[in-house]
């Protein structure tokens, strides 16, 4: 599968967890997540969710918007679309910058 | 003599670079994340310079250090005052800076030294110079100015084949944030730009905006009953805020996906003003964004109306508008344009790239006019610019292997801190530039403090530490004596990381500095190596025996994960006794399964069953094995959709005792059989080594028939034990008798298969046979039997279609069958009449016919080795 089909995928794996990480879910459910995110591992993805991490403006994988005054420590709030890092031939390099909404806590 | 080849696309609001050359044209990438565009925006922070994507961040946060659209001041005398450190900077050092970031672009290590910058139609000879004097500052040593207009002409002209466009033509830029629309023409053979109009504040952020305060906004307050909820979002401490900046990106996003599609989707949750959230989901269609956004476009054609009439030209002289930047891409602009005006559109090339496309065009058929030693495109000339000398060594980008080695030596993770040691530099006549790091190269955190202390460098210095992934990049901050930073790592892996200095005017300083390596998490780098195969027991269903398949080979370094899919090989009755077993051995892939180490086994028994497992379903297995060589089985069944984990150390053993009886069991019928055979041969010291082995089955047999599976004394463990040494002792019986016999086997066959195969001309099936053959030297000498067995089957199975096709060796296969005594065939009549149709059938050679008798004889036949045979796995090998 090409890489940007892979991208897409991984977002949409994201994205399902995401919905469904404020839900009860099934056992059932959260197996065949695992086994996707395991699957696109395989493809040598690296999918990160940055959640709750704290922000820096060095952190260039990451795309901000940021709330509120900007000022002190920012942790990212809400993650519209992950980090993607990608393996080839041993060597790892950015794919996709996340799209993040940073801000106080 | 050299073209200048290389150009810059310096815009208000994005800014790239490319190079000409062989033809075509190289757009560069950001080796932080990949994008060609470089926003133009500088953020002066407290402690470090951020420049492009990370810098428009800030730009609504921070305005009063970061600057963007300076671009509009160019030429003037105004300046930017800078609160955090209060000095000031022009418009020309802004715009150097980007020149300065765009040059990182360039991966090949090229340093030119003369570049193309295209400028607006409407800069007059002060705004130009401007242009000049910042590519200057950047280091160029030649810069051409190029208007943007013709610049994205040529990228037209060059893409389509021909010499140039024809007549007069539009070229219609709509960028993020201006908006100008030129008028040009080939005049005496010259492209030029007869006229121009434009607005400076007018682009497709715009569209973004108004998508938000049209559609979402209204629709969110019909919806929820919020009242005034604009104002709520743009406010700054408002609890609207977080939405504001979702509903921007999906904006952004909707507006990508409705100049392909008829519809998009929105997708957000909302919290109301009573708190409870809510999924919102709603579709726009094209008809409504065009509603909103027509006006702007109305607009924007009101200039080349204007244009057109102060020139005395109507649309019909105008042979066709070329569309440049990322906003054209809305199909309203193009359909009105069109519609309104009655001109061809040409969307032949990308418009966000067409400027940039276009100027590597023109700087590729444009010679340098420097002298030799300044070819564009030569090796890097490092250290300090400006006089005049040619740099010695190398450019030090990217610096390795230094002297005093990288962090990277902590092997083991014995913690040491690891200590780099850059080596001296030229940085011009006579100072050696020196760096001695040191940080920690095993880390836990999610970040990692790193210090260095920098000598002799010159005043002004600054130094970046990026990550090679391109996650992380420091920002240009100002090199002191000593120097710290925070790495951010990333989880569970090896990060490197490079440090580059750079002098006050932006050049790279050539120090070699070896590269920064942190290993984050429990992972080590020289990892553990298995010691042995570790091998899942799988049936072979044929032989009613199990064999070995290898999942993880000896000296694989550890950790380690794999995972495969399985199907199983019969039918699991749910209530019933029977199992599935999913056994892990360690030991050589080559001996039985008896006779290997145990160190997972999961059972899956039929009493756990809640439907029957049926023969042919999936199984997807996964295996991992950590450092300490932990091991973690899991077994999914997605006929039940169920999922079986187990964990085991290799501090702990796992025995299952109803398997262990079996194999024991097993084990003695295998070795009574050996016995006969070698009693019958008077071979009876050999026999004896083989009797006392049974003896010792049968007491752990009595034994095991009073332990039950839960048993929680270590007697089975030494059960355990002993049966493996047994099985040894069998297996190495057997390797004297049996063994001998199938070897024979092998090799008798492995000559007539080849023959055969020769004889039908199938060369894949004979490459496939003589790898197989290869292959002998490694396993020969210490196999058991089963193993050789199943090689045996595999060749086989792999020369069936052949063989079944060839009237010799069915009829040699018919005359095995008939030359049999009839009593060894349950029906004898039965068998006296399949022998008779069997030699009929002979005279017709045809060997499909004598296949059905075959079959059927052997369905008859009584003794079909029933003695070898243990119950399987329930895994197909």
């Amino acid at each position: 599968m090409s890489q940007d089909l892979w991208i897409k995928m991984a977002n949409l794996v994201f994205e399902l967890e995401k919905k469904l990480s404020t839900q009860q879910v099934s056992a059932g459910i959260a197996r065949n997540i695992d086994r996707m995110k395991a699957v696109v591992a395989e493809a040598g993805l690296l999918l990160l969710n940055p959640t709750g991490e704290t922000y820096t403006e060095t952190r260039t994988d990451l795309e901000a918007s940021i709330t509120g005054s900007g000022n002190g420590a920012l942790t990212i709030l809400d993650v519209i679309k992950p980090i993607v890092y990608i393996s080839q031939d041993g060597r790892r390099s950015l794919l996709q910058k996340g799209v993040v909404i940073v801000g106080q806590k | 003599m050299s073209t200048i080849n290389f150009a810059i696309d310096l815009g208000t609001t994005n800014s790239l670079i490319a190079r000409a050359g062989n033809g075509s044209v190289d757009i560069f990438k950001n080796p932080a994340g990949m994008k060609v565009t470089l926003p133009s925006v500088v953020a002066f922070r407290k402690d470090r310079i951020l420049i492009g994507d990370k810098a428009r961040e800030y730009v609504e946060k921070d305005p009063a250090n970061v600057f963007a659209a300076f671009k509009r001041k160019m030429g003037t005398s105004e300046s930017f005052f800078i609160a955090n450190d209060g000095t000031f900077k022009t418009p020309i050092e802004l715009s150097t800076i980007i020149l300065q970031e765009l040059q990182h672009f360039i991966f090949t290590g090229e340093k030119p030294e003369s570049v193309v910058i295209t400028i607006p139609a409407s800069f007059d000879t002060v705004q130009s110079n401007a242009t000049k004097e910042a590519g200057y500052a950047a280091g160029f040593k030649e810069v051409l100015l190029l208007q943007e207009p013709i610049a994205a002409s040529l990228a037209f002209a060059n893409r389509e084949g021909k010499e140039g466009l024809q007549g007069q033509w539009l070229v219609y830029d709509l960028g993020g944030g201006t908006f100008d629309v030129a008028l040009v023409k080939i005049e005496d053979d010259e492209m030029k730009v007869v006229d121009h109009e434009g607005d400076n504040f007018l682009g497709g952020l715009d569209f973004d905006q108004l998508m938000i305060t049209q559609l979402f906004v209204p629709y969110l307050e019909k919806q929820f009953g919020v009242k005034d909820l604009a104002a709520k979002m743009l406010s700054a401490g408002g609890k609207y805020n977080k939405l504001y900046y979702q509903l921007l990106y999906k904006a952004e996003e909707a507006k990508i996906t409705l100049s392909n599609h008829f519809h998009a989707d929105i997708e957000f949750d909302f919290t109301d003003e009573e708190g409870k959230e809510e999924e919102v989901f709603f579709m726009i269609a094209r008809d409504q964004f065009d509603g909103i956004v027509r006006d702007k476009v109305t607009y924007s054609i009101s200039f080349i109306r204007e244009l057109l009439e102060r020139n005395r030209l109507t649309p019909g002289d105008i042979t066709e508008v070329v569309l440049v930047g990322g906003s054209t891409y809305i199909p309203l602009i193009r359909s009105m344009l069109a519609g309104e005006l009655g001109i061809t559109v040409n969307t032949a090339i990308d418009p966000t790239t067409a400027v940039v496309e276009g100027a590597a065009y023109y700087a590729g058929s444009k010679a340098s006019k420097l002298e030799a030693r300044g070819a564009s495109g030569a090796s890097g000339a490092g250290g300090a610019s400006g006089t005049g000398g040619s740099g010695s060594g190398g450019s030090g980008s990217g610096g390795t292997g230094g002297a005093g080695g990288s962090g990277a030596g902590g092997a083991g993770g014995a913690g040491g801190s690891g200590k780099g040691h850059g080596g001296p530099g030229a940085g011009g006549l006579g100072s050696t530039i020196e760096v001695k790091m040191a940080y920690q190269p095993n880390s836990r955190e999610q970040a990692e403090y790193f210090a260095a202390s920098v000598m002799r460098a010159p005043r002004g210095s600054r130094y970046r530490i990026t990550r090679s992934d391109g996650g992380y990049d420091s920002g240009l901050k100002p090199v002191a004596e000593r120097i710290s930073e925070m790495l951010v790592l990333l989880p569970n892996t090896m990060n490197t990381f490079q440090l580059k200095l750079y002098d006050e005017k932006g050049e790279q300083l050539s120090v070699e500095v070896p590269e920064i390596g942190i290993v984050q998490g429990m992972y080590s780098i020289y990892g553990q190596p298995l010691p042995n195969d570790i091998c899942l027991e799988v049936d072979d269903t044929d032989n009613n025996i199990t064999h070995l398949e290898v999942i993880f080979e000896r000296n694989t370094i550890l950790p380690i994960r794999k995972s495969v899919t399985k199907t199983l090989s019969r039918t699991i009755t749910k209530g019933s006794d029977d199992q599935l077993l999913i056994n892990v051995l360690e030991g050589s892939r080559y001996s039985s399964p008896q006779s290997n180490l145990p160190i997972g086994i999961i059972s899956i028994s039929g009493r756990q069953l809640k439907t029957d497992l049926v023969k042919g379903c999936d199984i997807d297995l996964s295996f991992e094995i950590t450092e300490s060589r932990d091991i973690t089985v899991t077994a999914y069944i997605s006929m039940i959709d169920e999922e079986f984990t187990q964990a085991f150390s290799p501090s702990s053993r796992t025995v299952n005792v109803s398997r262990m009886k079996e194999e024991v069991d097993y084990l003695y019928r295998v070795s009574q059989r050996q016995l006969d055979r070698l009693l019958q041969k008077e071979l009876y010291e050999e026999g004896a080594a083989l009797q006392q082995a049974m003896k010792e089955l049968d007491t752990i047999r009595q034994k095991l028939k009073h332990i039950s599976d839960d048993d929680v004394t270590d007697t089975k463990y030494q059960l355990d034990d002993q049966k493996r040494k047994l099985a040894k002792v069998v297996d190495a019986s057997e390797r004297g008798g049996k063994i001998l016999m199938l070897k024979e086997e092998y090799f008798d066959k492995k000559e007539r298969y080849k023959e055969l195969l020769g004889q039908s001309g199938n060369q894949e099936l004979l490459k496939r046979l003589e790898s197989l053959g290869k292959e002998e030297n490694e396993w020969m000498s210490h196999c058991s039997a089963q193993f050789l067995r199943w090689k045996i089957d595999e060749m086989d199975r792999m020369t069936w279609d052949v063989k079944k096709k060839n009237i010799g060796y069915v009829t040699n296969l018919y005359l095995n069958y008939a030359m049999r005594p009839n009593e060894d065939y349950i029906d004898v009549n039965e068998i006296k009449m399949l022998k008779k149709r069997g030699d009929d059938a002979l005279t017709r050679r045809n060997p499909e016919e004598i296949l059905g008798i075959i079959y059927r004889m052997y369905e008859l036949l009584i003794d079909k080795d029933r003695d070898e045979a243990i119950r399987g796995t329930g895994l197909r090998g």
